[in-house]
């Protein structure tokens, strides 16, 4: 695969090798358009005995249960579930702040070893995969697909992709739910600095489209800590205007403020049904990846 | 508050060290850029009411911190002292010490007299504030002394109670000139006294005087008054008023007359019962008054003596009480020596009344005898004898004026009367003017009857002077005390300031031409008669004699007879007793001032120093409490505490992990 090509930063094989024996699972029926390994809505030609169905004229003659006719004198139709691929939507938010990183990596760094992972690993098991990077709006955006040649596509533009600007995460949400055909897996990877109930606007009506949602909050130890000793002024990242704080003074509210945009965050998403996932920079991505993987597996879609 | 250091205030500035090195600190900041902005938003639109009240009180507590190391360096004296050191260790400290019997009183409850407190706390305070010389000047002596520290006031003689009163205007003027002499440097005047009345002579000229001297001294001078002004209720203080000795047909026998004095009690108080001990010689006896009011006068108690015991001394006491300064007095007693009057007169009608009013004796007891001289018989007069002078002559010139003033001088007294040819010679500053006829009389007008020898009598009683008509009168010129004046202002009868003994000049004669004088001889006779009396106060082998004024006398010859038994040979003339000086017998007692119990207001006293630098402190007899002590411990403990405070303020929060990965 990396053969006539500089190995990609963001990838560990190692890494991907292990995640490899865990299935990236749905946890909802998913609507691809090949024969795939995750549940479908629709009835299909599986090994899956789904159910039997009155015969009714125009039906395949064919899947008609003979014996069951034997039986009963009656005609029945004998029904498989469907097995389809998936289609695996990422977004990643490019914004400022995602390039703030205080453990000699950065969001958007970590971002970019998350994404390529799960792009890598949804392509081996032959699900499409596309990529929307989002900042002010919809910077890049390539649909899934699948394919090596589409994933390198998708790794070249995760390669390239800068943060910058500021987040308008919540309308480009919104759009992204309406133009990603329904019954998709999304995953979200962005910081969230928005507030929680604009944000629970945009995953209602990405769970309306049927979609299954994920989110990886990426933050900054240093951004939960808040441990500085000495006055600082803080410039923004997003262009905003800078602040002077005095650490000690101000560290009591800012744990406040955090602590309630927790709170107020994690009721969003329960109510949401979205898989979330807050995530610290110092963590393993991996083990990170791990979790959610066998997370997935456990509340794997039902039809 | 004051300061041992107060220089080392000069880093109180250091407290603003907190806040400059806060303000340092806001400029050292970091930046750093930031995503969480959303969060530090909402934080600052948060309320930072403690957060910024604990920023405050972090640097109030270190501030505080500063000022209270500062402070205790600076080393803080609790006290009254009012403005106590305002530039360090001065160069010279005086101390005047009231040494009066009236600084003998005790505190209601207390053991400690006055003086012994004021000499505690003085010696206590001053050890703490140091000095680079020390200044006695004592009540008795006014002479300034050079001290090693102020621990030797509790042991110094010359700082025990003695029984002269105070001259608070000359110790001053003491002080003032020893600051002057000896160019001292910034100097701080402590002053230990009762402000008594009598003591502080507050209506003397001399204070005006004095408070322009200490004005005119470049050096800055301090003054501290250390007062204990609480008055002695129900102290009693004895006074003998006259001892005679009488000779009867089965024996001899003193009679004592004393007046005993009860301070701070109306008139019509319950009755007290006193015992009175009488000390003839060692030989004790008791008599028990019943006394009411505030005052009591005993008259003439009979006390038997040996028949042939002529002279001796006697101790009347009363029981302690609140000032045991005043509950004993000294007599002698002996028999009267005989009186003699020199009459010089040029007219012999003039004289011969003089003679007979200087003759009669008003007592049996009393030998009296007059002679009549010429100017030319004066050197054969032996003047130890005499006590009293007529002059009815041209004013004495040459050798006599000096013979006249030697007897002056050794306390004895003359009486001056106008001669028909007047010269223009003076004595003692006054002299003679033309006559002035008046044939209908004139009547005396106004006399003093308060003082001198036209006194009311013991009774109360006024002479008879308005009676007197005088027909003939001399005037007189220089300075003079008028005693008694004519109508329209002319003097009759004066006296001329003299330092010891008495000059006085009667305007007219006694010739029936002149005046009434011998006619209505009441007034001439108890004239004489006191003139007599006065200067046979000065003769004899005893004498009574006032602490503290005993010119004419040699303290330093003197055997102490009875007294106090600490009393120092050098300082006997300031400590009531019985002394013998030779084959004289002296008693030596507090002056009558000293049981007039009054104190200077308050306002009179600032009045005094007025323009001065002064503080004033009242302290109490037997008080315990140092006046000032030093409190730096307590702004170590203070900066301690500051210090805990702003390290608990300064502890980090808790911080609980708002968001577990």
């Amino acid at each position: 695969m990396f053969a006539d090509r500089q190995p990609r930063s963001f990838l560990d094989t190692g890494a991907l090798s292990r995640l490899a024996a865990v299935p990236l699972c749905a946890r909802r029926p998913m609507q691809g358009n090949v024969s795939g390994r995750h549940t479908s809505p629709h009835r299909g030609a599986s090994v899956e005995f789904a159910e039997y169905r009155k015969y009714v004229p125009g039906d395949d003659l064919r899947r008609l249960d003979w014996r069951a006719y034997g039986r009963s004198d009656r005609f029945y139709v004998k029904e498989f579930e469907a097995d389809t691929n998936l289609r695996l939507c990422v977004v990643l938010d490019t914004s400022g702040s995602m390039d703030f990183g205080s453990t000699g990596v950065t969001k958007i760094e970590y971002a970019r070893k998350i994404t390529g992972s799960l792009a890598y690993l949804a392509s081996q098991q032959g699900d499409a995969v596309g990529l929307s990077c989002v900042a002010n709006g919809i910077v890049r955006n390539i649909p899934p697909k699948r394919g090596p040649a589409h994933l390198m596509n998708v790794f070249d533009i995760l390669e390239q992709t800068q943060p910058s600007s500021e987040t308008q995460l919540v309308p480009v949400l919104h759009e992204l739910a309406e133009t990603i055909r329904q019954r998709a897996l999304i995953v979200i990877l962005s910081d969230f600095f928005v507030e929680p109930e604009l944000l629970r606007g945009c995953l209602q009506h990405l769970r309306f489209r049927k979609h299954d949602v994920s989110m990886f909050q990426l933050l900054d130890p240093l951004e939960l800590n808040f441990n500085f000793r000495r006055p600082m002024r803080f410039i923004d990242m997003e262009g905003g205007p800078a602040i002077f704080a005095e650490p000690n003074e101000i560290a009591d509210r800012y744990q406040k403020a955090l602590q309630k945009y927790a709170d107020e965050l994690l009721a969003v998403v329960l109510e949401s049904a979205v898989d979330f996932h807050p995530v610290t920079l110092d963590e393993s991505f991996e083990q990170v990846l791990m979790r959610f993987l066998v997370g997935r597996t456990r509340t794997k879609g039902v039809r | 508050m004051s300061f041992l250091q107060p220089l080392l205030l000069a880093a109180l500035p250091l407290i603003a060290l907190p806040i400059l090195i806060h303000l340092i600190n806001q400029r050292r900041f970091q930046t750093i850029r930031w995503g969480a902005m959303m969060f530090l938003l909402a934080a600052n639109r948060m309320s930072r009411g403690y957060a910024k009240l604990r920023q405050w009180l972090i640097l109030l507590f270190r501030t505080l911190a500063i000022a209270g190391l500062i402070f205790g360096v600076a080393r803080p004296l609790a006290s009254g002292w009012l403005g106590l050191t305002a530039g360090g260790r001065p160069d010279t400290t005086i101390i005047l010490l009231d040494r009066s019997p009236s600084m003998r009183q005790q505190g209601e409850g207390q053991a400690g007299t006055k003086l012994d407190t004021g000499r505690h706390q003085l010696a206590r305070s001053l050890s703490l504030l140091g000095s680079a010389k020390w200044v006695l000047i004592e009540s008795t002596t006014n002479t300034p002394r050079e001290i090693e520290s102020p621990d030797v006031l509790m042991n110094l003689p010359a700082t025990e109670p003695a029984s002269s009163s105070a001259d608070l205007p000359a110790m001053l003027q003491a002080a003032r000139d020893y600051i002057q002499a000896n160019k001292s440097g910034r100097t701080e005047v402590w002053i230990c006294s009762d402000i008594r009345a009598n003591d502080w002579n507050a209506e003397s000229g001399r204070w005006a005087t004095l408070r322009d001297a200490f004005l005119e001294l470049t050096q800055g001078v301090r003054f501290h008054l250390l007062a204990y002004p609480q008055a002695a209720a129900g102290n009693m203080s004895l006074r003998v008023t006259n001892v005679r000795r009488q000779q009867g047909s089965d024996g001899a026998e003193l009679l004592v007359s004393l007046k005993l004095t009860r301070e701070g009690v109306a008139d019509d108080a319950e009755k007290v019962s006193v015992p009175v001990s009488f000390e003839i010689e060692g030989a004790r006896s008791e008599a028990s008054v019943e006394m009411t009011g505030s005052q009591f006068e005993l008259k003439d108690h009979r006390i038997p003596i040996e028949r042939q015991k002529d002279r001796g001394w006697g101790k009347v006491s009363i029981p302690a009480d609140a000032n045991s300064a005043d509950n004993d007095f000294y007599f002698v007693f002996d028999q009267p020596a005989v009186r003699q009057t020199i009459i010089v007169a040029d007219d012999a009608n003039a004289a011969r009344p003089l003679q007979l009013s200087a003759a009669i004796s008003p007592d049996p007891a009393l030998k009296l005898a007059a002679e009549v001289l010429t100017v030319d018989q004066l050197p054969t007069v032996e003047w130890d004898q005499v006590s009293l002078v007529l002059w009815q002559a041209p004013l004495p010139d040459g050798p006599a004026a000096d013979v006249i003033q030697t007897f002056v001088d050794r306390g004895g007294q003359i009486v001056f009367f106008p001669t028909q040819a007047v010269t223009s010679t003076s004595f003692a500053g006054a002299s003679w003017q033309s006559w002035v006829e008046t044939p209908d009389g004139i009547a005396i007008e106004t006399w003093r009857g308060d003082q001198d020898l036209l006194a009311h009598t013991q009774s109360g009683a006024a002479l008879p002077v308005g009676q007197l008509q005088v027909r003939k009168h001399c005037g007189l010129s220089g300075e003079h005390i008028p005693l008694a004046t004519l109508k329209g202002g002319t003097p009759l009868l004066a006296r001329v300031t003299t330092n010891r003994g008495g000059v006085y000049f009667c305007a007219t004669t006694p010739a029936m031409a002149d005046s009434s004088l011998a006619e209505n001889g009441v007034v001439l006779y108890v004239l004489v008669q006191r003139a007599l009396a006065l200067g046979a106060a000065v003769l004899g082998n005893t004498r009574q004699l006032v602490s503290g004024d005993v010119s004419g006398e040699q303290p330093t010859a003197w055997q102490q007879v009875a007294g106090p038994p600490e009393a120092l040979s050098t300082e006997f003339a300031f400590h009531g007793g019985v002394y013998s000086a030779g084959e004289r017998l002296l008693a030596l007692n507090r002056g009558s001032a000293e049981d007039q119990a009054a104190v200077l207001a308050d306002g009179r006293v600032a009045e005094l120093f007025q323009g001065l630098d002064f503080a004033r402190v009242d302290d109490k007899a037997g008080n315990l409490a140092a006046l000032i002590q030093e409190i730096w411990r307590l702004f170590l403990v203070a900066m301690i505490i500051a210090l805990i405070v702003e390290a608990a303020l300064c502890l980090p929060k808790k911080v609980s992990q708002v968001v577990s990965a």
